[in-house]
């Protein structure tokens, strides 16, 4: 007898990825032969994980606790059964199928398949594979300049600026950037997650030759030569310049901790105000591409800082439950320029170049996901609050971090 | 003592915006106190043009401490990242950043001309470039002027660069050039050359690489192949080619190149370490 395993319910490799969300996965019987009942099997799940892999837990429902084994009555006759698979928290990843579920009817094997609990990492603390991944596949994406990160470069600069800063829609539109750069990254690799730049705590080993580059004292940034970024060219220009105004084996002073900036308030006005400090200061805390927002979105290094910027911003929505746009704390619900209401469409997403949005919007749609389909194609300010789809499912976008659960 | 230790204990709630600006622009105040002062609330010059003006008078004034000075510039910088908010200072945050382009200060001087050349700020490249043509009235070193004309190419840079390549003031300066010229088309032969001659430095010949792996790819593919085959070139360079053509070269010509992979080969069990590594990449990318 065979089982087949779907998970986020498809048969890709490509959606066999899952974070501390519940992802839907269905089991049917492909091959029946040896079945002792005419009617159902009971198949047996459990989560194997090869060394400092990952884990998966299970749950039948939408709803109720998971746990490490399941067991689902399965129709003899082919019929799908859903059942649901989470990353265990603080289990995650380093490679891809590094845990793997098996399903088995008594001791039999009837079926197993490998995937990756995905989740985004403290840039400091990837292994040396994670590392390198990451690396080879930001190189692919410039690709010298010619490749497909020119369009993320060009949607960061002064001319695009009101849409992305200084208003509410900060935090959700750097959110969507952050998505569709993310999975561009893992059209090359899949097994790669972007990792965060906790930018309160020392992170040497991020400041690296091999890893995002040492700075001599001019701020041209040096790298190994046998780190695929030494190729790295943005507007024509090789190289990457960052002057850094601090000992990189330490944190950059005078920047909020997470905990001050977690203490902002439980209402959005308040803890938006972080766009200043801690984001603002993280970025002046170096010279160079990072430090002024026409060229910020040329250093790889500003999608780490932004990936903890919106990891204080989902840690805040996790502490306070600020998921749900319909509850004012949420958002910030007075007039604001569009791009930054809650029913807006967020450029260039959208397409829109007639004013008061640019006049080109770089990139086209959001990049779709072989494992969700939210935020889609064209998001609102509005889809991005409910990341986990703690409110509602399908709002889940596919990305977690390492240190905010689900539940 | 405890005493002490709870006052410096860092409180999870931040001060209010007008203590901190009160005390970031009181002379009387100790300067590490005015710092964090300045650190803590950059939206305030957003929010008050008191409080604006008051931050740029202190970026102005020389006879603030530089460490006050300098944490004013990163104050008002990182307010800048609110562009909606900071439209309203952003003039005489501009003007405020071309007066004090000729501080005395080397480090602000340098810090303010960085902002201002990423802004593509006329008024900044005509002062690097003036400083590289006439030595006496450089406001940064060559090799820092160059490095900012590089956020605004013109023709006018190349040329400037070129002389700098051709009688470098200093290694630096002759870097920096390379990588501005590294947009220049015309100055592919450049980088053939250098990438080749084994006198050149490590550095000069990595830059050379990326250079010609973006204006002429297949010459770097050519060069890469040779630099690999030859035993007595040097390891770093060795590394790159095998890192440029795992990563960037043309897949099908690579994988069909069995001398190349039959020496690649070799390389990943006998070289140096960083040989190795790029070695067993490429070998992983192009099989044996």
């Amino acid at each position: 007898m065979n089982v087949e395993l779907q998970i986020n319910n498809s048969t890709s490799t490509r959606a066999r990825f899952v974070s501390w969300v519940p992802s839907p996965c269905r089991i049917r019987i492909t091959n029946p032969s040896g079945a002792a009942s005419s009617h159902n099997m009971n198949i047996k799940l459990s989560s194997v994980s090869a060394a400092s892999g990952g884990e998966v837990v299970f749950r039948k429902g939408t709803t109720g606790a998971f746990a490490s084994t399941i067991t689902l009555s399965v129709p003899i006759n082919g019929t799908s059964v859903p059942f649901f698979v989470a990353g265990r928290f603080g289990r995650p990843s380093a490679n891809n199928g590094d845990v793997k579920i098996e399903a088995r009817l008594g001791n039999a094997l009837v079926g197993s398949i490998k995937l990756m609990v995905r989740v985004r990492k403290n840039a400091n603390n990837l292994t040396t594979g994670e590392r390198d991944r990451l690396v080879a596949a930001f190189a692919q994406l410039n690709n010298q300049g010619a490749g497909r990160f020119a369009d993320f470069r060009d949607m960061h600069t002064n001319v695009s600026s009101p849409q992305a800063h200084g208003a509410p829609g900060f935090l959700p539109w750097h959110r969507a950037y952050l998505i569709d750069l993310e999975r561009e990254l893992q059209n090359i690799d899949p097994s790669v997650a972007l990792p965060y730049w906790r930018f309160d705590q020392a992170s040497p080993n991020i400041f690296t030759l091999d890893f995002f580059g040492v700075s001599n004292t001019l701020g041209t940034v040096q790298f190994s030569p046998t780190n695929p970024l030494q190729f790295w060219r943005t507007d024509g220009v090789p190289g990457i310049n960052r002057r850094p105004f601090f000992a990189t084996n330490t944190a950059p002073p005078g920047l909020r901790t997470e905990a001050q900036t977690l203490a902002l308030g439980n209402a959005y006005p308040a803890f938006r105000t972080m766009e200043g400090n801690p984001h603002g200061s993280a970025h002046v805390s170096f010279g160079g591409y990072i430090s002024s927002i026409p060229t910020a979105a040329r250093d790889p290094l500003f999608f780490l800082l932004h990936c903890n910027v919106d990891r204080l911003w989902a840690k805040w929505q996790r502490q306070f439950s600020r998921f749900d746009p319909a509850v004012a704390a949420s958002f910030d619900g007075a007039a604001n320029p569009i791009g930054h209401n809650l029913p807006d469409t967020m450029w260039p997403w959208n397409g829109i170049t007639t004013p008061p949005r640019p006049p080109t919007a770089p990139g086209g749609a959001l990049a779709s996901s072989p494992c969700v389909s939210a935020p889609g194609p064209q998001p609102r300010v509005r889809d991005s609050l409910d990341y986990q789809g703690v409110i509602n499912s399908v709002s889940s976008m596919g990305f977690d971090y390492d240190d905010v659960p689900f539940a | 003592m405890t005493t002490k230790r709870k006052a410096t204990k860092k409180s999870a709630k931040p001060r209010s915006t007008r203590a901190a600006m009160s005390v970031a622009i009181s002379k009387s105040k100790p300067v590490k106190e005015r710092v964090a002062a300045l650190a803590e609330v950059p939206l305030a010059v957003c929010e008050s043009d008191k409080d604006l003006q008051a931050t740029l008078n202190v970026l102005r004034d020389q006879d603030e401490p530089i460490e006050v000075r300098l944490a004013s510039l990163q104050s008002l910088q990182a307010a800048s990242f609110s562009v909606i908010a900071f439209e309203s200072c952003r003039a005489d945050y501009i003007a405020t950043l071309r007066k004090v382009a000729t501080d005395p200060n080397p480090e602000l001087r340098q810090r303010v001309l960085g902002i201002l050349a990423r802004e593509k700020d006329g008024f900044a490249q005509k002062k690097l470039l003036e400083g590289l043509q006439n030595p006496t009235k450089a406001l940064v070193p060559p090799e820092k002027a160059l490095q900012l004309l590089s956020y605004d190419i013109h023709s006018e840079a190349y040329s400037v660069a070129r002389k700098v390549v051709e009688n470098p003031p200093n290694e630096d300066a002759k870097r920096e050039a390379l990588r501005l010229l590294a947009a220049d088309a015309k100055s592919a032969p450049l980088f053939e050359k250098l990438l080749r001659d084994k006198n050149e430095n490590a550095e000069i010949r990595q830059i050379s690489a990326a250079a010609l792996q973006a204006l002429k790819p297949e010459k770097l593919q050519s060069n890469a192949r040779d630099i690999l085959l030859d035993d007595s070139d040097y390891d770093d360079i060795r590394a790159t080619s095998l890192t440029a053509l795992t990563q960037f070269g043309d897949a099908e010509a690579v994988a069909k190149d069995e001398t190349l992979k039959k020496h690649v080969g070799k390389m990943s069990e006998k070289g140096g370490a960083k040989v190795k590594r790029s070695a067993r990449q490429f070998m992983s990318k192009y099989g044996r």
